[in-house]
């Protein structure tokens, strides 16, 4: 096993433990369409009805084939679900009715399939995804092109891009079968009219089937099986115990970047990360520079983020001005061995200029693989951000250089003209500080011009004489953009920096509030509070109390319509993000977020706004994160705190009854000494001898039974430590009979030792408590004229103790025999605590040894402790008390 | 006038137990509730002669005042429970002179303050002689003489039965035995003392298997009988 990952590796387990549970996933890949993948997955379905097995029809798309018709014959097929769009009459796969039939195996064609707005869910594979968690199975039909993970390569040798894909996270778990057609014979099929190819995309499509594009699909379908075979390989194999990854410990990072280019690198990083079996994050690096990330590039940024999500990675945000090092540094910190980045083509003097990324990360990653990603421009700027007031920042930057000339000419004589030129710098600062970077650079030319216009010769033109005026002309051109743009810098980076202190403070606000509260009712009032005026929303907590939804926290919503509830009741039982905007009923006005914990889900935090805009800005999606993880936590910690009481109160209860038992024991204990002194010192004989004996003897028994409560007590508070030293066991054996003699003198014991025994390692005094109960036990059930005899007998292994009666025997049910407050058949007559067995088989263990009882031959019992010879004490040193 | 024995115990009943035993054996006594109290009447002149102590007192652990009363020349005989041997061994180590478990036989007790008056009235022994039950160890000569006859000891066997004789009738640790025959070093090597004692017992016993010479007190020490003048029959 390895033990460096624990986590990794029990993690695996309960991947294979869920695919067990859940419903098996059958995959039916093809390269193309026409390869007959529906015809097989119903052949497939048809043996298996034969079988026995309860098999259903889902969806089968025939699409007129008479020879597929045929195969649909002997199975059940449920009826479709009607749904009404835009006046037409859709039909659809009716999740519902599936369910509710229940089959064993359900065939649901098309995965890629995009359900009718108003489903249940947007996509079928999330049909599919539903049944598969009822515990149904299922078989399915796709094309390689539709793989999200493989979107780009299709898209780049086929140029069709196809818009339904399916992640891959489904296909992990799937059973992969290839549907496999040599490309001639899909052409003849095709030529013969055998395909079937919708009429709006049937030219488009067409172009598909040439065979190098279907040689080429091929090829990747048949990999992409190959690599599915052997991830799931690699999974039990792991789990056996035999590390086969050849990536042991890799990881890797991709750096994401907006704009279709990032996307295209996310998914390159997806299938590098599985051709090595790697687990893999997604990093963006916010620079504040001027090439960094702004307006509606967030969005884009957002929605690769949530492809690289979706696709399995994990997500991270760093800021930073340097984003070569930053990227660079950051792989170090994740331990990633392979960096992955996009690079576009573009020209040397671009790149001279501004630098590039790529190369910078290259000559920097000291011991990492890089794979460079080679993006287009297209791709990397994909749609201009329109400035919604592009007149803006020039004017401003004109009105200021404006005021500036007019100042400097009101002024007149009394500035030399040298200093003009500085004074005109003015302008440029302040636009610098006030304005964008644009303002900043407008500013400089305005301010250039306003020189060469009003300040040098000849005047009110913009032709120039002078060479000195030329120079400072230029000069002044360059200064005031370097200081424009430096400036400019400067500004966005104070932003930026104030922007995420800011994000920093509110979560540190947020987690000090949720820290000190005390109750589930005022978390999550205060937490919908605070989340609704960080995000501008509306905020409730949901959760399940019993099989009702209840809805706590904001005084203006306390109930749910039906959507809002289903959707509500979703988050909560499945644990995933639904309502508006996500993936699941996207219908209710809330969207609601499960608040995950280790003890499971604690609730669900509902949020919603009044306008029809997103309901969380993707820039905002990391905060709402952070205070959903922090309220999650805050439930928890309440949950926790609770049952740490409740311990608390049974430990302390459990404390006070040994405490009490101990200081009765103790306060009977005084007085009985003295009861039994007293008894002792008045001789037994004349009128009252019976008496006395009666006084003595009674009194001793009391005794022996309060010293079976206390160290019963002991036992119980598991307070037995016993001191290990070397032991004569004889010295215990005569001890033991030194006590009898004097607690019962009439005692008849007799002795059978074997002087020679070795030594022993053991406590002495547990063991001659032990020795006492045993013989204690012995004599009670003896009967008057016979002897208990008590032997020790030794061999190499083990030395034995034995106490032997003449009593009446053991009783049937022997295993009850070592219990507590067990009392042989009878018992009552002999009196006794009950505990004597007990409290010797607890310290025979507490010793090493071991206890034992059988019946004698002749009559009687023999009861046997059983001391390993010579053996030394289980973990400890030396005695500490000899 | 001289009291012989002072009782420094915090349970009334034990004390008039005590009280009634040693008036019947017409030895006088003087009574303390608490450890100050004691300290007080052991510091009288001319002081007591044997100190009866219970360890668990209110206002003091009976432990403490164990050392001031074996300084003032009281002999300590240390009342308490027969489990706690670290507490036994402690107050042997502190200076006690012996110990008598509880529940106590009052006749036990009485015989074990007679030897200890015995043994403050004067040496029963010579310098290089003493006395044990059924025998006598002499230093000088180096002879141990048991029911009239003389048997051979090797030097560590020898040592070992001085150090115990010189005690007779009352515990010696395990650790000081060990101490005082093996050196410092080996305070700690039990075995070695369990191996000694078996083979002096094996000279020594009628019966090694049931010693009534040499007798252990388990996880405490060892006592070697004191002679039957004393009034210590037998093992008790």
């Amino acid at each position: 096993m390895n033990h460096g990952q624990p986590d990794r590796d029990a993690e695996r387990f309960l991947k294979l433990a869920q695919s067990e549970e859940r419903g098996r996933l059958t995959v039916y890949l093809g390269a193309a369409p026409g390869v007959g993948k529906t015809y097989r997955m119903l052949q497939d379905a048809a043996r298996r009805l034969a079988d026995g097995l309860d098999v259903v029809v889902g969806v089968a798309e025939t699409h007129g084939r008479s020879e597929t018709a045929a195969l649909l014959e002997p199975l059940e097929v449920l009826p479709r679900h009607a749904v009404e769009y835009e006046g037409h009459r859709l039909e659809e796969f009716d999740i519902d009715a599936a369910l509710e039939r229940r089959p064993q195996l359900i065939l649901v064609d098309e995965l890629a399939h995009t359900n009718v707005p108003g489903s249940r869910h947007p996509k079928r594979w999330q049909d599919v995804a539903e049944l598969l968690v009822a515990g149904i199975d299922v078989a399915t039909t796709i094309n390689i092109q539709h793989i999200e993970s493989l979107n780009d390569v299709v898209a780049g040798f086929t140029h069709i891009r196809v818009r339904e894909t399916v992640p891959d996270s489904i296909l992990d778990k799937a059973e992969l079968i290839v549907v496999d057609l040599p490309p001639e014979a899909l052409i003849e099929r095709l030529e013969a009219g055998k395909v079937y190819l919708p009429d709006t995309a049937g030219r488009a499509l067409a172009n598909f089937f040439t065979p190098t594009k279907l040689a080429a699909l091929r090829e990747m379908a048949l990999r992409f099986a190959a690599r599915s075979v052997d991830r799931r390989l690699a999974d039990r194999l792991e789990i056996g115990g035999e590390k086969t990854s050849l990536a042991a410990g890799d990881r890797l990072m991709v750096a994401v970047s907006p704009g279709k280019g990032g996307a295209r690198v996310v998914r390159q990083a997806k299938r590098i990360a599985d051709m090595v079996h790697a687990p893999w994050t997604a990093v963006v690096v916010e620079s504040g520079s001027a090439r960094g990330i702004r307006g509606g590039q967030r969005e884009q940024l957002a929605d690769n983020l949530a492809l690289a999500s979706s696709l399995g990675a994990s997500l991270m945000t760093v800021a930073a001005t340097d984003v070569g090092q930053a990227l660079v540094d950051q792989a170090e910190e994740l331990g990633a061995s392979q960096i992955v980045i996009g690079k576009s083509r573009r020209s040397r003097w671009f790149e001279w200029r501004h630098g590039s990324i790529a190369q910078d990360v290259i000559r920097k990653a000291r011991g990492v693989a890089v794979h460079v990603v080679p993006l287009d421009e297209a791709d990397e700027k994909p749609e201009r951000v329109l400035d919604p007031h592009p007149y803006r920042d020039p004017g401003l930057a004109l009105i200021l250089v404006g005021a500036t000339v007019a100042l400097i000419q009101a002024l007149g004589g009394w500035i030399s003209p040298s200093a003009v030129d500085l004074l005109l710098l003015l302008p440029v600062i302040a636009s610098a500080t006030l304005l964008r970077m644009s303002g900043a650079i407008w500013s400089a030319i305005w301010a250039a011009l306003a020189y060469n216009f009003f300040f040098t010769e000849p005047y009110h033109t913009l032709d120039i004489y002078s060479t000195a005026d030329v120079v400072t002309f230029m000069v002044l051109a360059v200064v005031a953009s370097v200081i424009g743009a430096l400036a400019g810098r400067v500004r966005r980076q104070a932003q930026t920096s104030a922007g995420v202190a800011r994000l920093n403070a509110a979560l540190a606000r947020f987690a000090g509030l949720m820290g000190g509260l005390s109750d589930h009712e005022e978390t999550a009032r205060v937490a919908c509070r605070e989340i609704g005026s960080l995000l501008d929303v509306e905020a409730i907590i949901v959760a399940l109390e019993g099989d009702c939804v209840n809805v706590r926290g904001n005084p203006n919503h306390t109930r749910l319509d039906m959507v809002d509830e289903a959707a509500a009741r979703w988050a909560l039982e499945k644990g995933e993000s639904t309502g508006r905007d996500t993936g699941t009923l996207n219908a209710s006005d809330w969207q609601f977020h499960p608040l995950k914990t280790a003890l499971g889900t604690m609730g669900a935090l509902g949020i919603a706004r009044a306008s029809q805009q997103r309901v969380i800005r993707p820039d905002d999606a990391t905060l709402l994160a952070s205070l959903v993880d922090q309220t999650a936590l805050a439930h928890e910690r309440l949950v926790l705190e609770a049952e740490a009481r409740q311990v608390d109160t049974l430990r302390e209860r459990d404390r006070l009854r040994g405490a009490l038992l101990g200081s009765i024991a103790h306060d009977l204990r005084t007085p009985l000494t003295a009861i039994i002194a007293a008894a002792e010192a008045v001789p037994a004989e004349g009128a009252f001898a019976e008496e006395v004996r009666i006084a003595r003897s009674e009194s001793r028994r009391l005794q022996r039974f309060l010293n079976d409560l206390l160290e019963a007590s002991r036992i119980e508070h598991g307070t037995i430590e016993p001191r290990w030293e070397s032991v004569d066991l004889t010295d215990v054996i005569n001890a033991v009979l030194r006590d009898l003699r004097q607690d019962c003198p009439g005692a008849r014991v007799k002795t059978a030792i074997d002087a020679d025994c070795q030594l022993v390692r053991t406590d002495p005094v547990l063991l001659r408590h032990v020795l006492i109960n045993l013989i204690d036990n012995a004599l009670k059930f003896s009967p008057p004229d016979s002897k208990v005899t008590v032997e020790l007998e030794c061999n190499e292994a083990t030395a034995t103790c034995r106490v032997l009666d003449r009593g009446p025997g053991l009783p049937a049910e022997r295993e009850a025999l070592f219990d507590r407050f067990h009392r042989l058949e009878g018992g009552d007559r002999v009196g006794g605590s009950g505990l004597g067995l007990w409290i010797a088989k607890n310290f025979t263990e507490a010793i090493g040894g071991a206890i034992s009882a059988a019946n004698r031959e002749g009559g009687g019992a023999t009861f046997a402790v059983a001391l390993p010879a010579g053996g030394t004490a289980p973990g400890k040193g030396r005695s500490e008390n000899a | 006038m001289r009291k012989e024995v002072l009782i420094v115990d915090d349970e009334p009943a034990i004390r008039r137990l005590l009280v009634s035993a040693l008036d019947r054996s017409g030895i006088t006594h003087a009574e303390a509730a608490n450890a100050g109290e004691g300290l007080r009447l052991a510091a009288v002149e001319p002081p007591p002669l044997v100190a009866l102590l219970d360890l668990g007192l209110p206002d003091r652990d009976g432990l403490e005042i164990v050392p001031q009363l074996a300084g003032l020349g009281l002999s300590v005989i240390v009342l308490t429970a027969r489990d706690a041997t670290d507490e036994k061994v402690a107050a042997l180590d502190l200076g006690a002179d012996d110990f008598v478990t509880k529940p106590f036989d009052s006749e036990e007790l009485l015989a074990r303050v007679r030897s200890a008056l015995r043994r403050k009235a004067g040496p029963l022994a010579t310098a290089h002689t003493r006395e044990f039950d059924e025998g006598m160890i002499d230093r000088e000569s180096h002879r141990v003489v048991l029911r009239g006859e003389h048997i051979e000891l090797t030097p560590r066997e020898f040592n070992l039965l001085w150090a115990l004789a010189d005690r007779p009738g009352r515990v010696v640790t395990h650790e000081s035995l060990l101490e005082t025959v093996w050196g410092p070093a080996h305070r700690r090597d039990l075995d070695y003392l369990r191996v000694a004692v078996r083979s002096l017992r094996r000279k020594m016993e009628l019966d090694p298997s049931s010693p009534r010479l040499l007798i252990n007190e388990p996880g405490v020490g060892y006592r070697l009988a004191a002679p039957e003048a004393e009034g210590l029959k037998g093992s008790r």
